[in-house]
Parts: structure tokens; C-alpha cells; sequence
């Protein structure tokens, strides 16, 4: 390749200063501001309060108890809470009644679904490779799986890390019970993108993929610049990259097939080895005679090639092929593979050899740093010990801060994938070394985070305006207010689809895929599905190559490339898909149904409406304008012939969708 | 049904009265609002970096790999010479017939007649390159720099930089019957903004996903529209300082808008018996090269920034390894309406502000594939061409040897193309910049020269 694509533009000299970063420093233990006010019992609130003081700043009331549970149950689980536990939570005035609540949403496994999400964005999943022909790959979904169920589970986020960069060595050395979910956890590293159409084609770019999503991802930093020269701004070189590269060119990845190769190879059997040598063993062992019977069958034979030669051989090769290890289900998932160290690509290029460099981190972070690899290891379980390490300054800040990013619709750095030089500073650093301590204390828990976060009066404020404060910071920098926020798009889509009446709540199996030995995909015919689904959205075939056409609508994730934050810009297609689409008219006429089948009474139905789309109940006025709309519908169908019988149905169902595609609906206070 | 608030009945009926008459009148008021709005509008039109040549630029992708030395690249010795050795396969002669055309006198192959009528508006660039002579990494080269990793694409950029005039419809415009390699990368936004992303017609009777509602009934989908501005005006009431809520509400009337608009621009049926027999179309096609070029300057026409209309798709396409014959074909659907394009926006005095261009991922071998019939991938040099939007008329820029094999003189990157195009535009390449993962990208890269020959 004559040109490196994405070397950095040449503008300004490193900074001298680069090593005394803050974000390479180490997380400082910072005392609480003091309690000023009443406002500021919860640690974070003093944190928050200290600078709305300075700011002169007064945050706006807590929010009532309907936005609060709405606001809870999107953020913990990405859908609306039923009417009944709207009533029951506004009815619970005891003192641990929030407390209760953010526990039940926690405890529910639509928790792990929605949370799961927003690793699966960073971790750039995919169903499919992304090389030319964008081959499927219908084992992908384990890493999904483990993914959400690690977040349900509440697994430690150091653990987590470590099992997704080193879990199949881990396993080797584990409890063969936990042996399958640690393999599959390397999914992490082996979604990495593929690219052309041979047996791992350009391995120096799929590596660079891996080290540009673990180092954006886990530590917030952009390292692809030192691919190819010494990053500019940051302290990270040429040495640095290769010596991480040099851990993963020591691993094996999978390989999905493509347009000239078009059998999977190197996918990560799910069994313990010493397990599956053993039941090969039994296996073999009780077969013996009779491979021994055929083995001398096919000896004594003759001529060769002949129709009995070959049906001997046929029932050997059956024999072998029914052994377990043939057997075994695999992953998408990594192994180990021959260690070595890397050399320097001069200029990014595989084939201009630079320099040997010895598997290791970057020397700015840690200038001591020893890790101690064991002979013929990749050394990645070292490297992960080392990342999840309580003192590594990077891994707990850039976690907590994604963690309050999803909370608030905000980070506190606002890259939240780039703490480096040119990344933003923190708006509230102390909170964030806070919140970073806190989190290793509690053994790297995010449900203790979300608990932490949640019971503060900084989240639990209500979204009002306020025009003193909005003069003084439009940006709500200082969290006088909190932000509303529009729905995500799987938010949106399994919104509807529950109160469609149409959500399957259960997990379901393998993609549809049409079966591999039919598999003939190229440039030219690409792999290109969209499969029907009633499930929630993460449950959604994502393909690298052909965006989902309502997740991508609605502002999804790349599926190229690791996704720190969605884009929320709003496009006309949007409007029409919601206006217009099949989709949401069956949603609408679901909902209109399910109101139908719960309610018979016309106000009734209306206030069940506005319980179930808003959790809310409806004011007078906005009845008589609804009972009005569904009179005048009924006349205006009457007047065009509708049969009578379909016309209130009709009706109602154009309400649904003015409610399902109203803002209320799509906004979260 | 119970109707129990008689008072406010009569009120609402007035109301939704008044909107249904009204109809169109009162979208249209309500699109006078977004058109005030547009100065926050982030499609708003935005200023160059220098004066430009053009205002619009319409780009023709044809995809497989159009073999350059069978239609604007005439090389004679490789029917003098056919059959001899080179490297180790067989020079291929051509054979189409070439002739000469136009003022500039420059040789066309039959395959082209038509756009060799208006040679002289072209300048062709007979020494492009491209990095791969892959087509999923080549056609992601031509569209975003890149051969690797997806970037975002030329119509994004020029939509990011220019902004649209008109912010009911779309800023890019892309035609596609089939996707290309690489699918929606070769329009997408990438980390652009996502409304700078193309949107993608497919040639047919749906043109554009939902843009048809699927309430028949007008009065009633008026009555629906009005319940829900209602609800959402009587919600912003509630958070007036809240813009994003605005914003979702000025979207929706963008969207009527398209659904008002994108039918009509769509619809040649009022288009004149001349026009439609220039671009060789009947009056209900809705698919047709033809029809799609005809397409796309309605769309011009009506505010569009870019249009870009790929030639057939990842398949069945110029990748002709197993008989250049099948050039003829492809070319007898494209031929006309391309020159058909360039005389109607020279007719109406279109073409000095719209710029075309035109090319593929590469060219085609001079020598035989395994098929001897067929022509095998050639990146090494192939020809792109320009026309209008100040592009310099009659020129034909750089060369490839005697058998369009290598380039001669005057190599041509994806990088200089793209610059070259943006200049046109009046945008500085190297000023375009976007700030994304800690470092400003533009769309060439660490290249691109300006072609001063072809931007006067």
C-alpha cells in the first residue's frame, strides 16, 4: 500500500509536557467538598453542587415521581414502565421506595439487554465480517449472549475485561464448567474487522482493528496514529504500538470464510481440552475393535479405489467424525498461536521491517512495567492483568466515565474513547477520580455504580427549563437541570413492539442463516439478510456491510468501527418511517387492539392510553381533543365508505400512532 | 362513542376544518416557517472557500470496471499488435470501432456515439490510477480516499462543506437499482453527520422507503398529521426552550415536504415530448438509466447538492472477464442518456454550474483474461472524465502508453480527482476538514493535488 490511509495530519510538535498528562497520572483519593446546603447529602451532589455555587447556579426541583420511574426504567432497561408500577411506585412513599425500585429494574434481565447494548457498540458487533463479501457468522451471537448475561450478572469489570483479551487462557487453566464462557468472551477481540477475500487477508489490519478498539475502548486511547510514525500529541510510539501488536500477532484468530476461501477455520472449540481428550479417549477406546476390524479390512483390500475400499473408508471417516472433538461446538473466539514479538512496519507497512520490539505496554503509562510471560505465551493475560490492574490510571476513569455518560446523556470527558492529549478535559475531574475510586473499592461493580449514581439528587432532578440558569449555562454543564433525551433506536423500536402487544420478551436461538454448505458469497453477491424478529432490538442480525434499515434510521451504531457515542442528528427518513411505515402502522393497530381488548369504555380506553404510551393521566383537555379526533375519523371514514365496523378500529389506531411518534412518547424527561 | 364535551367539539372541528381546506396552503405556511428556520438549519447553504465554478455536481459510477481502451482511451496498436505475447498473456485488440468527434476531434468508440456527439463538453483524464485492483477496496478508494478503512464519501463531504437549497429534500441524492461493492459506504456519511449521508432511490415504483403513507384517505391523514402537531405543540408548551423538540417537529414537516416534493421531481410525466425523446424515455417510465438521468436533473433543478447514479450494481456489471462483448450492452443503456443529460443541462443553461463526472474502480487489461474473449481488472490506468461545471472543455488531460497499459504521462490519484472536484465546488481540499478521534480527516487524505489544466 503506497499510501498509509489514516496517518495524522502533520500540524503541530509533540507536547514535552505529554508524560504529566492528567489522565496518565495516577487516580488521586479526593476528599469531599463540604456539605453546603441541603442539597448536597450525597457525595456526588457535593461534588456537583460545590460548582453550581461557583457558577451561581441553583439546580431546579427533583423530578416527580412519574418522570423519575420513566426515567429509571429506560435508563436501566430501555422500556416504560406498566401503569401498574407507576401507581404503585407513586403510591410508595417509604423512604427506600426509589432505592427498591432501581433494584427490581436491576435484578431484571432486561437490565443485561439494555446495558449489554452499549458494549456491543463499543465492542463494534457484528453478525457478519465486514470483508468484501461480508461472510455471516452465525456463532457470533455467543459473544452477544455473554455480553448481556455479564451485565445481568453483574461479573466485575476488571474480570470482564480479562476474560474478553486473555479468557481462552484463562479457561485452559479454570473450572472446565466456566471453560465455554470464558472462550466465548474473546469474541471481544475476534470481531475484529476482516478485510478481502482470502484466509485473514491483511492480518496487519485486523490487529490494528483489535488494537484500536482495546485501546479506544478500555483505556481511551487512540493509538492507530502509531501504526505508522509517533502519535503527535500523544506520548504513544511507534515502540508502543508494535510492543502491543506483538500480543496479538502471538494470538490466533478465526477465520469466517469469504469469496476465496469459503470454509471456516480456527474457530474455538467449547469444551476443555484435557475434558475433550478424555472423552475422544472413551470415545476411540470403545471403537477400537471395530477401526481395527475396518483398518484391516481396507489393508487386505484390493484394487484400491474400489467401490468396497471406499465404503470401508466411508465408515472410518464416520467413526472419526462422530468423535466428540469433532463434534464440539465452536465459537468466533481467539486462541493462542505462535508467540513471537513484533517488528515495526515502517510507515505501516507489513513488508518494511523496522526494529524488533519486546511484547509490552506503552512505557508512558507505566515506565517499570515487567510483565512476566511465561514461555511460548502471547502474553495476552499479562497484558490483561495489567490493564485491569486497581492502579492502572486509565481502565476504572474511562469505565465510570462511559458509565455516568449513559446515565446523564453525557460524559464528564466529553471523548469518551480519547483521553489523551486531545481529548477534552473533565468538567468535573475530582468526581471523576471519585467516582473511579469508588468503583474499584466496590470490587469493579457497575451495579454498585448505577446505585451510587442513581440515588444522588444530581440524577434525580427534574428536566424543567429555567431562565436565570439557562442564561448563565445553556450547555447544563453543571447539571442544574437534567438533559431530556430522544430514545435510542432500539428503544424506540421495542417500545412499540410492547405496547403493540407485540414484544417477545425471550431470547432467541441462531440467526436464521441459510445453511453453510450453500454459502457462495462474494463482492458480487454479497451476504445480505434482514430477518423478521419480534425480539428485543439487540436480539437484531447486525451486519457490518448492510446497516439494519430502522436501527440505522434512527441513528444506530457503526458496525465498522468501535462506537463511544451515538450521533443524534435528526433526518427526514426518520419522520417518514414513522409516519409511514408498515412497521409502526402494525405497532399502532396493536396498540389500538390491546386498548380495545383491556377497556371497552371509550374514556376509559383513552386514560389506559395515555397510562400506557406516557404513564401518565390525561388532562380534560386533552381527552376532549382525543374524543374529538376519534369522532371526526369515524365521520370522515364514514363519509368515504369505510364499512362501519372497521371505523372506530380505524380510528384508534391513528390515534395509537399519533401517540407512538409523538415527542412525549420518543423524549424521556 | 360517548361525545361528552359538546363546546370544545365545535371548537376542534373548527380547527381541524380549517386544516383540512387549508391543506396544502397551510404546509406550505408551514415550510415557509422551516425555510425561516433555516439559517439554524445544519443543511442551511454555506458560504465556499473561493468563488466556485460549480454549484452541483452529479456523478456517474459505473461499476465492475468499464474497460477504458474499448470506449474513450483509443489505442491502435493493440489491434496492429493483437495476439502478441505480453508479459504472459496476449494483447486484445478492441473490437468496437472508434471514430472521431467534435471540434477537439477525439476518438470515441462506438460504444459512446452518443456522448461522442458532445465530446467537446468533456475533458477526460485518460491517466487515473487507483491503489487496488480489487473492486470492493478500489470502488471504496474512488468514493471516500480510502482503500481500507470506510471514510466518509465525496457527495457527504461536498454536502458537509456546501450545505443544500433546499432542506425538504436531501442534500445527496443517490440512484441505485443494486448496491455496489461495499454497499451504503460508497454514500455514507462515516463520522460526518449522519443527514450528509447519501439517500439512496432505488429506480422503481418506491422510490425512496416510506415515502407513501398508508392511509389512502388525504382528509384523514391531514386530520392525523393535525393530532399530531397538536399533541407535540401542546408537549413543547410544557418545554418551550427545548430546541431538540423543535427540531423533531420541523423534521416531521421536512418529511411532508419530501412526500410532497420527491413524488413530483420523481415524475417525468409532465417533462416535453422533446426532452423525453431526447433522453429516450417514455412518459411513465420510473426506472430506466434514462429516466434516473432525467431524475437527477429534476433534482438539481429543485435544490438537491449531489446526485450520484450508479450504473448497474455489484453484479451482472462492467467486470467483463468473460466477453467484452457484454460492454456493448451495458453501454446501449447508458450512452444516450449521458449525453442526453449533458445536452438538456447545456439547454438550459445548467451545465456551466453542474458538474459531471464520471468513472469506474478501474479499467480493463489491454491483454486477455483467462477467457480470451474477456478483459481482467486494470488499476494501473484507466480514464475518468468531467464535463460542465467549469471543468475545461475539450481537454483531454495526461496519457496512457501506446497500449493502455501504463500511464505515460500526468498520473492521476483518487486523491487529485477528489481535489480537483472539490475546487470546482469552490472548496480548498486541504480546508475541508473534519475534527474526529483527535485529528482533523479531510476526504484526501495526506494527498491530492489540484489539476489546474482542468480547473481553468
Amino acid at each position: 500500500m503506497a499510501v498509509a490511509p489514516l496517518a495524522m495530519a502533520e500540524t503541530t510538535a509533540p507536547d514535552p509536557d505529554a508524560g504529566r498528562h492528567w489522565a496518565f497520572q495516577p487516580v488521586r483519593e479526593v476528599s469531599l467538598p463540604a456539605a453546603a446546603d441541603a442539597l448536597s447529602a450525597h457525595p456526588i451532589d457535593r461534588f456537583i453542587r460545590a460548582r453550581q455555587r461557583e457558577a451561581g447556579l441553583v439546580p431546579v426541583a427533583a423530578a416527580d415521581r412519574r418522570a423519575l420511574i420513566r426515567r429509571a426504567s429506560f435508563d436501566l432497561t430501555g422500556l416504560p414502565p406498566t401503569p401498574e408500577q407507576v401507581r404503585r411506585f407513586e403510591a410508595d412513599t417509604r423512604p427506600n421506595a426509589f432505592a427498591e425500585l432501581i433494584d427490581e429494574l436491576l435484578a431484571s434481565p432486561r437490565y443485561g439487554e439494555r446495558w449489554g447494548r452499549h458494549w456491543l457498540d463499543l465492542a463494534r458487533y457484528a453478525d457478519t465480517a465486514g470483508e468484501n463479501s461480508d461472510y455471516p457468522i452465525p456463532q457470533a451471537h455467543l459473544y452477544r449472549d455473554y455480553v448481556i448475561d455479564s451485565f445481568n450478572a453483574d461479573k466485575p469489570y476488571d474480570v470482564f475485561l480479562r476474560e474478553q483479551i486473555a479468557g481462552d487462557i484463562i479457561a485452559r487453566a479454570g473450572a472446565p464448567e466456566n471453560y465455554a464462557e470464558r472462550v466465548i468472551a474473546t469474541g471481544f477481540l475476534a470481531q475484529a474487522k476482516r478485510f478481502g477475500t482470502r484466509d485473514l487477508e491483511d492480518m496487519h489490519l485486523i490487529i490494528e482493528d483489535t488494537l484500536d478498539t482495546i485501546g479506544k475502548v478500555t483505556m481511551g486511547l487512540v493509538m492507530r496514529c502509531a501504526r505508522c510514525h509517533d502519535h503527535k500529541y500523544d506520548p504513544t510510539t511507534m515502540k508502543d504500538y508494535y510492543a502491543l501488536y506483538g500480543f496479538f500477532q502471538s494470538a490466533g484468530y478465526p477465520y469466517p470464510g469469504g469469496e476465496s476461501d469459503r470454509v471456516q477455520k480456527y474457530f474455538a472449540p467449547l469444551e476443555h481440552p484435557d475434558v475433550l481428550a478424555r472423552r475422544d479417549k472413551e470415545y476411540f477406546s470403545g471403537k477400537q475393535p471395530e477401526i481395527d476390524r475396518l483398518k484391516a479390512e481396507l489393508k487386505a483390500a484390493k484394487p484400491k479405489g474400489d467401490k468396497a475400499v471406499k465404503a470401508v473408508q466411508a465408515k472410518l471417516d464416520a467413526i472419526n467424525a462422530g468423535s466428540p472433538g469433532r463434534r464440539v461446538p465452536v465459537a468466533y473466539a481467539m486462541h493462542e498461536g505462535k508467540a513471537a514479538d513484533a517488528y515495526i512496519q515502517k510507515l505501516g507497512n507489513p513488508r518494511s521491517k523496522g526494529d524488533l520490539v519486546h511484547r509490552g505496554v506503552p512505557s508512558f503509562l507505566d515506565a517499570d512495567a515487567h510483565l512476566d510471560i511465561p514461555e511460548g505465551a502471547s502474553g495476552r493475560l499479562q497484558f490483561a492483568e495489567w490493564l485491569t490492574h486497581p492502579e492502572n490510571p486509565l481502565t476504572a476513569r474511562v469505565m465510570v466515565n462511559r458509565i455516568w455518560q449513559h446515565h446523564f446523556g453525557k460524559p464528564i470527558v466529553a471523548t469518551p474513547s480519547d483521553f489523551g492529549i486531545q481529548g477534552a478535559k473533565p468538567t468535573h475531574p475530582e468526581l471523576l477520580d471519585w467516582l473511579a475510586k469508588r468503583f474499584i473499592e466496590s470490587g469493579w461493580s457497575v451495579k454498585a455504580m448505577h446505585r451510587l449514581i442513581l440515588s444522588s439528587k444530581t440524577w434525580q432532578i427534574a428536566s424543567a427549563h429555567d431562565a436565570t440558569n439557562e442564561a448563565k449555562d445553556s450547555a447544563n454543564a453543571h447539571y442544574w437541570k437534567f438533559d431530556r433525551r430522544r430514545l435510542d433506536a432500539e428503544l424506540i423500536r421495542d417500545s412499540m413492539l410492547l405496547l403493540g402487544g407485540n414484544l417477545d420478551l425471550s431470547r432467541p436461538g441462531p440467526h436464521p442463516f441459510p445453511p453453510a454448505d450453500k454459502w457462495r458469497f462474494s463482492a458480487h453477491r454479497q451476504f445480505k439478510a434482514v430477518y423478521p424478529s419480534n425480539h428485543r432490538s439487540v436480539y437484531l442480525m447486525v451486519q457490518r456491510l448492510h446497516p439494519h434499515p430502522f436501527i440505522s434510521v434512527f441513528n444506530g451504531p457503526d458496525t465498522s468501527a468501535t462506537t463511544a457515542m451515538r450521533d443524534q442528528s435528526t433526518v427526514p427518513q426518520q419522520a417518514l418511517f414513522m409516519s409511514n411505515s408498515k412497521q409502526v402502522e402494525q405497532q399502532a393497530e396493536g396498540f389500538a387492539k390491546e386498548l380495545a381488548a383491556a377497556e371497552p369504555d371509550t374514556l376509559k380506553r383513552l386514560r389506559l392510553a395515555y397510562w400506557r404510551a406516557f404513564s401518565r393521566e390525561p388532562n380534560e383537555r386533552e381527552l376532549e381533543r382525543a374524543l374529538e379526533f376519534l369522532a371526526r375519523y369515524a365521520e370522515l371514514a364514514a363519509a368515504e365508505n369505510v364499512p362501519e365496523a372497521q371505523r372506530e378500529p380505524q380510528a384508534w389506531a391513528a390515534l395509537a400512532r399519533t401517540m407512538l411518534t409523538s415527542n412525549e412518547f420518543v423524549f424521556v424527561d | 362513542m360517548s361525545a361528552s364535551f359538546p363546546s370544545s367539539r365545535r371548537q376542534f372541528l373548527a380547527r381541524s376544518a380549517a386544516g383540512l381546506g387549508l391543506g396544502a396552503a397551510a404546509l406550505r405556511s408551514q415550510l415557509t416557517l422551516a425555510a425561516a428556520l433555516n439559517d439554524g438549519h445544519p443543511l442551511a447553504p454555506k458560504p465556499t472557500h473561493f468563488p466556485p465554478k460549480a454549484k452541483n455536481l452529479i456523478v456517474f459510477f459505473m461499476t465492475g470496471g468499464m474497460s477504458h481502451v474499448d470506449t474513450f482511451d483509443h489505442k491502435p496498436k493493440l489491434n496492429t499488435d493483437a495476439g502478441k505475447k505480453y508479459g504472459s498473456s496476449k494483447i486484445k485488440a478492441s473490437q468496437f470501432e472508434f471514430k472521431r468527434y467534435g471540434q477537439s476531434g477525439r476518438m470515441v468508440s462506438e460504444l459512446f456515439a452518443n456522448v461522442g456527439d458532445v465530446i467537446d463538453e468533456f475533458c477526460l483524464i485518460h491517466s487515473s490510477f487507483n491503489e487496488s485492483g480489487g473492486h470492493s477496496a478500489a470502488t471504496l478508494g474512488m468514493h471516500t480516499g480510502s482503500i481500507t478503512i470506510p471514510l466518509p464519501s465525496l457527495g457527504s463531504w461536498v454536502s458537509q462543506g456546501l450545505g443544500t437549497f433546499n432542506t425538504n429534500l436531501p442534500s445527496f441524492v443517490v440512484f441505485a437499482a443494486k448496491e455496489p461493492y461495499n454497499a451504503y459506504q460508497c454514500w455514507d456519511s462515516n463520522f460526518l453527520p449522519g443527514y450528509h449521508t447519501g439517500v439512496r432511490v432505488i429506480p422503481g415504483p418506491d422510490p425512496i422507503p416510506n415515502l407513501n403513507s398508508p392511509v389512502a384517505s388525504v382528509s384523514r391523514r391531514d386530520l392525523e398529521r393535525l393530532m399530531l402537531r397538536d399533541l407535540n405543540e401542546e408537549h413543547l408548551k410544557a418545554h418551550p426552550s427545548d430546541v431538540q423538540l423543535r427540531t423533531r417537529i420541523t423534521n416531521f414537516n421536512t418529511a411532508y415536504g419530501l412526500m410532497r416534493e420527491a413524488p413530483e421531481a420523481f415524475d417525468i410525466s409532465g417533462e416535453s415530448d422533446a426532452a423525453l425523446k431526447l433522453y429516450g424515455v417514455d412518459r411513465d417510465d420510473r426506472k430506466s438509466f434514462g429516466w434516473q438521468c432525467m431524475a437527477a436533473r429534476r433534482l438539481i433543478e429543485r435544490g438537491v447538492r449531489v446526485v450520484e447514479l450508479f450504473d448497474v450494481g455489484s453484479n451482472s456489471n462492467w467486470d467483463a472477464h468473460g466477453d467484452i462483448e457484454t460492454h456493448r450492452g451495458l453501454a446501449r443503456k447508458i450512452d444516450q442518456p449521458i449525453a442526453a443529460l449533458v445536452k438538456d443541462l447545456k439547454q438550459r443553461g445548467m451545465l456551466e454550474d453542474t458538474l459531471i463526472v464520471g468513472c469506474s474502480e478501474f479499467g480493463r487489461t489491454p491483454w486477455e483474461d483467462k477467457n480470451p474473449k474477456g478483459r481482467g481488472h486494470h488499476a494501473a490506468v484507466f480514464t475518468t472524465f468531467l464535463a460542465g461545471g467549469g471543468a475545461t472543455r475539450g481537454l483531454s488531460y495526461g496519457a496512457s502508453d501506446e497500449y493502455g497499459a501504463r500511464i505515460a504521462e500526468n498520473p492521476v490519484h483518487v486523491n487529485d480527482f477528489h481535489a480537483t472536484i472539490l475546487h470546482l465546488l469552490g472548496l480548498d481540499h486541504l480546508a475541508l476538514t473534519y475534527r474526529y478521534s483527535g485529528r482533523d480527516f479531510r476526504l484526501t487524505n495526506l494527498g491530492g493535488n489540484v489539476i489546474k489544466e482542468i480547473t481553468g
